[in-house]
């Protein structure tokens, strides 16, 4: 298969690879500027379409194990990971079946969807911004990477990310609760989504509560805060100098989706699309000038002998089931890979390209996520609203952070499902039934007695989530194996991870932290961790047992930094070694702190599309197409 | 292609019968759910009619009450019944049963149909609706539910809150 030009015109102001969060942000910003947009995607269009949401929505509903990618259609051409993929074994360590090649210690717990729209499809949409020292905790606690900018810097490009996703929160409560700065009178586009009833709950028992990680530490005081979200809310009126915000609905379907409904299955779905992905994005785009190229997987960035990136060779397949690709490249004035951290690195690593610094794929870093459960006193409404409305900030930052990684306590409103797999393991088991068939079964709950017990079980569950940060580390990697490709001949990333010393001290505090949150609650903690088929992440750690699972937030692959020795982009997240190559994304970020990481990746990503904006019209300027030019 | 057995009706009417004594919930509440149909050609399909016959016969034996089914085949004919109410998933039989009913398919667990999972009886035991379908609307989670008490909501008590730790140096 030689490479065939693509009809009509193959040359373009810019390449956009990957129609994800990212790449959907990028290719807006700069098809509305004028500049011709390329954007290729490996995955299929379907989810873009309302009849193709309705078949994921099925898909899900169909789905044994309703975990992130269960809506979303496997597809061979563009092969995605799986939670599934990773079984622990009896007496600990793992197995690891599916895309990735897992060698280290410990599994790299998180999926990614590779489709149209991205991995944010089924991202629960939480947009908590980083906190100022998260920028440079080498500077201020000796670990770590800094940031070459601080959130001074991006603080103006947070406000863009918060209007471009539609983020509801209350800004004065972030402020007086996490210290985090915002120009004066700063209020988000949407009013906050109400907080749970469990988390009034949490607050009435744990607001004001002191608590001491071990027993001689200085005591934390626990307040309950609401979380800001990426979901449609109530607008506020304030927004904007009094111009106020207008939600935006479903992609596909008009005046649909535009406020939250309390589904509670924003991850893997929303079923009214009142969450933000990036289809929604997608459908503002200027289409005359922004072209999506579906089921396209890029295989090789091109570049020329000084170091200049040309285009990217593309296989473009008709069928995800049995692809038969065809070999295409595609030329423009400058390339962005926006196809998820893993994916960015290894499409360099495959190319050859920008790994100077030998940092290419290192530094892979993730939230390590630790789990508490227990039983309230009564009921509490579990699995109603979206799944998390608000958190205890108060580990995120500090001088602890010396020792231990900090920690984002997420109060979860859906029950024990994560840590237990609940409802269906709760029947299963008052049925009598084990997972395993081959073992004799109980005699079982039936009638009244069932419906009853699983009414006062279920109703009384609550879980907490522990968001670790994880320090950037070299050992921590994305290779590829070129012996092991997948069905288009691309070879598969290897991944080598593990984690240090100061996380696992993160998780004792938390889980000490945890041992007073349920004490505080009066409930019945129900918090074990131990090896087992369903446990890939447990390991022991000074005497005792602990069960991580990701958190879906993978960074730090192509990393920022102040100098072309020691990191992959700079801070417009360009490549050192091809200025004409950027590479967006959480893969830039030299820290994440304890934020979920897409609203400070989004406005890393409208920050750099300001700069690719500078460098395009100081090549030439925008081309004129179509009568949108010269209107105010 | 389903063998009669030798008690008079094996109809929807028993299969429905018998799903109230597995599951709590009245036949009205069963029917309503659209699924009756369904779960029972399905539970005929996954173990045959002469024994699903067989656990009728057994809960009739039993007066009725589940409890008392003690042949370990029947009750896990049961357990698969009431499983599919609760959540819309057929389970994968006990080991042994499956050998011994001579099931000439795999011993797998699945939906029964994507509707079959937003019918599971499982939302009702705790006064919930099922993720992703049947939303009860916006802000509908912060009351309490049913028989829990109120507490505060969130701005009724936010004076004199502790703010951001002291930054380190
Ligand atoms: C379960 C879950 C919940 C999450 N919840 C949150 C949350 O609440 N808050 C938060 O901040 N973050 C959350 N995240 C993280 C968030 O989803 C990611 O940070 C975000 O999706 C990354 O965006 P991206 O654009 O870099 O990559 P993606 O969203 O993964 O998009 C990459 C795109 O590139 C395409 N692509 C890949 N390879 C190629 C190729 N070779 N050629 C062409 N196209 C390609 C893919 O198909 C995809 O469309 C969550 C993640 C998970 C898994
Ligand atoms: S709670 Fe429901 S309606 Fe709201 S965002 Fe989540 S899935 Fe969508």
């Amino acid at each position: 298969m030689s490479p065939a030009p693509r009809h009509g015109r193959a040359r373009y102001d810019v390449i956009v690879v990957g129609a994800g969060l990212s790449g959907s942000l990028v290719a807006k910003e700069l098809g509305d500027k004028g500049w011709r947009v390329l954007v290729l995607e490996a995955g299929t269009g379907t989810l873009g379409s309302w009849p193709g949401h309705l078949g994921a929505l099925d898909t899900y509903y169909a789905a044994l194990a309703k975990v992130p990618n269960s809506p979303y259609r496997p597809n061979a051409a563009a092969p995605s990971p799986d939670v599934l993929d990773l079984t622990g074994l009896p007496s600990g360590g793992y197995r690891s079946h599916g895309y990735f090649l897992q060698q280290g210690p410990l599994p790299y717990g998180s999926d990614y969807l590779r489709a149209g729209g991205g991995t944010v499809l089924h991202w629960l949409g939480l947009t908590p911004r980083m906190h100022p020292e998260d920028f440079r905790t080498r500077r201020t606690y000796g670990y770590g990477r800094d940031w070459p900018i601080g959130y001074d810097d991006l603080e103006p490009h947070y406000r863009a990310a918060e209007r471009a996703l539609g983020v509801a929160g209350d800004a004065a409560e972030q402020a007086d609760a996490i210290g985090l700065p915002f120009p004066d009178g700063y209020v988000y586009p949407m009013r906050a989504i109400p907080r749970s009833y469990v988390d009034d709950v949490f607050a009435s028992r744990l607001d004001g509560a002191a608590v001491r990680e071990t027993p001689g530490a200085p005591a934390t005081t626990l307040r309950v805060v609401g979380v800001p979200h990426a979901r449609n809310g109530t607008p506020d009126p304030r927004y904007d100098g009094g111009r106020g915000y207008r939600p935006v609905g479903a992609a596909g379907l008009p005046n649909y989706g535009e406020r939250c409904v309390g589904n509670a299955s924003c991850v893997p779905i929303c079923p009214v699309q009142a969450k933000y992905t990036p289809l929604k994005t997608q459908a503002s785009w200027d289409r005359r000038r922004v072209r999506l190229l579906t089921q396209a997987v890029v295989s090789r960035v091109l570049a020329d002998g000084t170091g200049r990136a040309l285009g990217v060779e593309y296989l473009e397949y008709e069928d995800p089931a049995a692809p038969a690709p065809t070999t295409r490249t595609a030329e423009a004035d400058i390339v962005v890979l926006a196809a998820h951290a893993i994916e960015n690195a290894r499409l360099l690593l495959v190319s050859g390209l920008g790994n100077h610094s030998d940092q290419v794929g290192r530094n892979l870093m993730d939230h390590p996520v630790l789990l508490g459960w227990g039983l309230l006193d009564h009921p509490v409404g579990p699995f109603r609203g979206p799944a998390s409305t608000a958190g205890l900030e108060c580990f995120r930052t500090g001088p602890a952070r010396r020792s231990r990684s900090p920690f984002r306590i997420e109060i979860s409103n859906w029950g024990w499902s994560w840590p237990e797999g609940s409802p269906g393991s709760d029947v299963a088991r008052l049925l009598g039934m084990g997972a395993d068939p081959a073992q004799p079964r109980g005699k079982g709950l039936f009638g009244p007695r069932l419906r009853a017990a699983l009414g006062r079980e279920i109703g009384r569950q609550v879980s907490v989530q522990f968001l670790m940060e994880q320090e950037a580390e070299e050992r921590n990697r994305v290779t590829v194996d070129r012996r092991r490709p997948d069905r288009l001949g691309i070879p598969r990333p290897v991944l080598t991870y593990d984690l240090s010393d100061r996380v696992k001290s993160g998780m004792a505090a938390a889980k000490a932290v945890s041992d007073q949150i349920f004490r505080l609650l009066d409930a019945e903690d129900r918090t074990a961790y131990g090896p087992g088929p369903l446990s890939p992440g447990w390991f022991r750690f000074e005497g005792r047992d602990f069960t991580f699972n990701g958190a879906g937030h993978g960074g730090g692959t192509h990393v920022m930094g102040d100098a072309p020795g020691t990191s992959v982009v700079d801070s417009w997240q360009r490549c050192w070694d091809h200025p004409n190559l950027y590479a967006v994304g959480c893969g830039s970020m030299p820290s994440m702190g304890t934020s979920n990481p897409s609203l400070t990746m989004a406005a890393l990503a409208l920050r750099s599309s300001e700069r690719i904006h500078r460098d395009l019209t100081a090549a030439h300027r925008p081309a004129a197409v179509g009568p949108q030019e010269g209107r105010p | 292609m389903t063998p009669k057995t030798s008690t008079s009706a094996r109809s929807l009417d028993d299969f429905l019968t018998a799903s109230a004594a597995l599951t709590g919930f009245g036949a009205f509440d069963l029917h309503g759910t659209g699924m009756a149909g369904l779960y029972h050609r399905t539970a005929l399909e996954q173990v045959g009619g002469p024994a699903v016959g067989r656990f009728l016969d057994a809960l009739d034996a039993a007066g009725g009450d589940p409890d008392g089914i003690t042949d370990e085949t029947a009750r896990d004919i049961a357990r698969a019944i009431a499983h599919m109410w609760y959540l819309g998933v057929w389970p994968q039989l006990a080991a042994p049963v499956h050998t011994a009913l001579g099931r000439e398919r795999a011993n797998t667990a699945f939906t029964v149909s994507p509707e079959a999972y937003t019918e599971g009886l499982v939302w009702r035991t705790f006064d919930g609706h099922p993720a992703g379908a049947k939303p009860p609307g916006f802000g509908t989670w912060a009351d309490p539910p049913p028989g829990a008490p109120a507490v505060p909501r969130a701005g009724e008590r936010t004076s004199g809150l502790p703010g951001p730790r002291e930054a380190g140096p």
